[in-house]
């Protein structure tokens, strides 16, 4: 093995890493620099660890051994939540990452062997996430600094480091495996192939939001240094149980796991390169949808919507179901459910003025925020593509109404279904579902039309690692705004029991909309009618 | 009255001047080149004649139509082919010529038709459902040779879209560009292979660093350049002022 190579390739890998996922000035230049994480690494441990440090020093004396317990509890966790980390990360990276982009395509052409190759990949991959088990051990320096706890601490950090390269060994193996199934299953599957993957795409990222969720990490964390000793013989809890049962006095085990690790890491290192070697596929797959002869679809998908606007409609359909990066957008309805519901359970009373308090966080929010992104992305997903809107001859209008539509579409989907969450949950009356209803409908309009014309205004065509498809700039903008249009349009039912209003509320919720609605619409004409007007990429 | 006039054209992008007051026309039944070296504002020229890209000055005439007033109108009767297209690589070649067919408001049964074959002609038959992502540069070239070809377009722009077709495809496409000429429909055509314009096209257009620096027929440009007897590459060296690749070549292989 070159080791030159390996050195070589891994900081190559690590900068394609860093500059494909920025974006912005500042980013693109400083924080580019593989360097930059070594000094991230050094800041996070000395910060925490003396914030960490003074914090015990100053806790009250009653605090003082359950802290200990915590911090022991948090040092024998560090390995494991590692290493599923390390792997999270590695297969969102993979998930996200458009199929244009393909880093590691220089392996097929360089003379590089599959073991440098593999090696150079998992020190890239072990050092561009060492944020995360830096962040843990800085976390548990401090406490175990005061509590005296040096040895375990230097030991979980050897431990972390050694789960880390494991964590990437396994990234390195998902890789070459959904590689090589990618080209063999899909070939053969077909549609029922891009369904499946996409709902298991979904399915994960639904497990990686509750991973952030406070609530669940806590549990988890305390389940996970109880649930090593029973499950001793599972390799990925080694490096925990080597922390363990120092912890605990024990004089041999920790040897015993450590070095168990150690040969567990090498072990997945020596399958990675030997399914590398074996089974990587370099050249992209060959995916058939049907056999059957063409027939021309000519059908209006909408009433309403010409030939051209359902034509844009159908293709967009089909990218939202059928690009893998595009899964994320699919799933942000249940990960935005799935956590606000899990930070706000129990829901509390159930009167009709805390039920509307409740129903705006819980209901309106996901819903804005999800037509909002969808709709702000849908014009910077096209990429390099855009070109093919650019030179067909469309109105501003027919692509302003058949951009709108999907989001529209979903949104009022998504509305329905959480709708119905709630009135399971709460079992509200039947007129204060029929206004949050007609409220979320009209927040979806809303926010379908300010997503067309911040995607216009701020689109990011570029096709890079975890693309927006709209500026950070952007974004945040579209993100404010809509989370102000959506409390405005809810506004009259909020204070419904503060003001006496004329009219019921929903009715001047809905005013509100329209207003806001039409306004939005005529902006966002005039906006796709300037881009259209000169091409950006 | 022409099919194309172009009148004093410039573009920058930035503080890089693309395109520098260009004037030329195009007759119908004509087949006009543009060559240059890379970055002399061969494709800027064609993504403003298509109004793709807005100029910063002069005017621009299809049909009789104003490209930068009524582009939607333009875009109708004229069918564009980039260099390299990228094209969405999720639809299947009869999902994305369905589209194509679509915006264009192609009737059923004549899409169905023209789709067919052409499919059929350029060899993508037992192809057309696969997704894109899986097809080679020349299958996506000639998927974007077809979406061009589609609605019976009055004019055609295309940027080297003989790039990476197989030779019986790539002479298909020539033979089509002859054929639609004589029907009436002019071609706008860009190159790097100088054999290519001298075959295909009836007048060529050099360009160097945003400027037109010769324009005639093949033997129009040999004689201008005072070597009647020379191929157009040796004229086009001399034009560009590249003609030193002998000494690169010697230092390159040392």
């Amino acid at each position: 093995m070159n080791a030159r190579a390996v050195y070589r390739l891994s900081v190559v890998l690590t900068k394609s890493q860093l500059r494909g996922t920025r974006r912005q000035r500042l980013t693109a230049g400083w924080f580019s620099n593989p360097l930059v994480i070594i000094i991230v690494d050094a800041m996070l441990i000395s910060a925490l660890g003396a914030g960490g440090y003074f914090l015990i020093s100053k806790a009250p004396a009653d605090m003082i051994a359950p802290l200990e317990q915590l911090d022991l509890e948090i040092l024998i966790a560090i390995p494991t939540v590692t290493m599923f980390m390390i792997i999270l990360f590695g297969i969102l990276s993979e998930l996200s990452q458009p199929v244009q982009s393909t880093s590691s395509d220089l392996v097929n052409w360089l003379p590089i062997s599959p073991s440098e190759f593999v090696v150079g990949s998992i020190i890239s991959v072990s050092y561009t996430y060492s944020f995360l088990p830096s962040f843990l051990l800085a976390i548990g320096l401090g406490p175990a600094l005061y509590f005296g706890h040096s040895t375990i601490f230097a030991t979980s950090t050897t431990m972390g480091l050694v789960a880390l390269l494991i964590g990437s060994s396994a990234v390195e193996l998902l890789r070459t495996l959904t590689n090589r199934i990618s080209s063999s299953f899909y070939r053969k599957s077909g549609r029922s192939g891009i369904f499946l993957r996409l709902s298991l795409t979904i399915l994960l990222l639904v497990c990686f939001q509750l991973l952030f969720s406070g609530r669940i990490v806590v549990s988890l964390m305390r389940g996970l240094t109880q649930a090593v000793t029973a499950v001793w013989y599972v390799p990925v809890v080694w490096p925990s149980l080597a922390v363990q049962t120092l912890s605990a006095g024990a004089s041999l085990a920790p040897f015993a796991f450590g070095s168990l690790s150690t040969c567990f890491m090498f072990a997945l290192l020596g399958l990675a390169v030997y399914l590398r070697k074996s089974y990587w596929v370099p050249v992209p797959v060959s995916i058939r949808l049907s056999s059957q002869p063409y027939r021309p679809s000519g059908n209006r998908l909408i009433p309403g919507f010409d030939n051209a606007e359902s034509a844009i409609l159908r293709k967009d359909i089909r990218s939202l179901l059928r690009r893998r990066e595009m899964a994320r957008f699919l799933a942000i309805p249940f990960v935005l459910a799935v956590s606000m519901w899990v930070s706000a359970y129990p829901f509390g009373d159930k009167s009709s003025a805390s039920l509307f308090a409740v129903a705006v966080p819980l209901f309106l929010v996901p819903v804005a925020v999800f037509c909002s992104i969808l709709s702000m992305t849908s014009i910077g997903q096209e990429g390099s593509a855009i070109w093919i809107l650019y030179t067909a001859p469309l109105r501003a209008t027919q692509l302003v109404k058949a951009k709108m539509a999907l989001p529209t579409i979903m949104g009022a989907v998504f509305t329905a279904a959480l709708l119905l969450g709630m009135s399971l949950l709460f079992k509200p009356a039947t007129s204060i579902i029929v206004d949050l209803l007609m409220l979320g409908l009209i927040v979806v309009l809303e926010e379908s039309a300010l997503g067309i014309y911040i995607g216009a205004k701020f689109p990011d065509f570029r096709e890079i690692i975890r693309s927006r498809y709209v500026s950070v700039w952007g974004s945040l903008l579209g993100t404010i705004l809509g989370l102000l249009i959506a409390t405005l349009t809810a506004a009259p039912l909020l204070l419904s029991e503060l003001l006496q209003m004329p009219l019921p509320p929903t009715i001047f919720g809905i005013m509100i909309g329209m207003v806001v609605f039409v306004v939005l619409w005529r902006s966002a004409t005039r906006q796709v009618k300037l881009l259209m007007s000169d091409i950006r990429v | 009255m022409a099919t194309v006039d172009v009148k004093r054209i410039s573009k920058s992008y930035g503080g890089r001047q693309a395109v520098s007051d260009v004037s030329f026309s195009l007759q119908s039944r004509e087949v006009l080149g543009l060559l240059g070296p890379n970055g002399s504002g061969k494709s800027t020229i064609m993504k403003t004649v298509s109004g793709i890209i807005k100029p910063d000055s002069g005017d621009i005439q299809i049909l009789g139509t104003d490209v930068v007033k009524q582009p939607v109108e333009v875009k109708k009767r004229i069918g564009y082919v980039p260099e390299a297209p990228r094209i969405y690589e999720f639809l299947t070649g009869v999902e994305y010529l369905d589209f194509v067919a679509d915006i264009h408001e192609l009737e059923k049964n004549e899409k169905q038709e023209r789709i067919s074959e052409f499919l059929r002609a350029l060899d993508l038959e037992g192809r057309e459902n696969d997704l894109i992502h899986g097809y080679s540069q020349g299958m996506k070239q000639k998927l974007a040779i077809i979406a061009a070809l589609l609605h019976r377009p009055h004019l055609l722009v295309l940027d080297e879209p003989l790039n990476a077709l197989d030779p019986r495809s790539a002479r298909i496409v020539k033979d089509l560009i002859h054929k639609l000429r004589d029907d009436g429909v002019p071609t706008i055509f860009s190159t790097h292979v100088l054999e290519i314009a001298e075959a295909i096209c009836d007048r060529v257009i050099i360009m160097y660093e945003g400027r037109i620096i010769a324009e005639g027929t093949t033997q129009d440009l040999k004689t201008k350049a005072g070597s009647a007897g020379s191929t157009l590459e040796e004229v086009f060296l001399k034009l560009t002022g590249t003609s030193d690749t002998q000494e690169i070549v010697e230092a390159l292989s040392r």
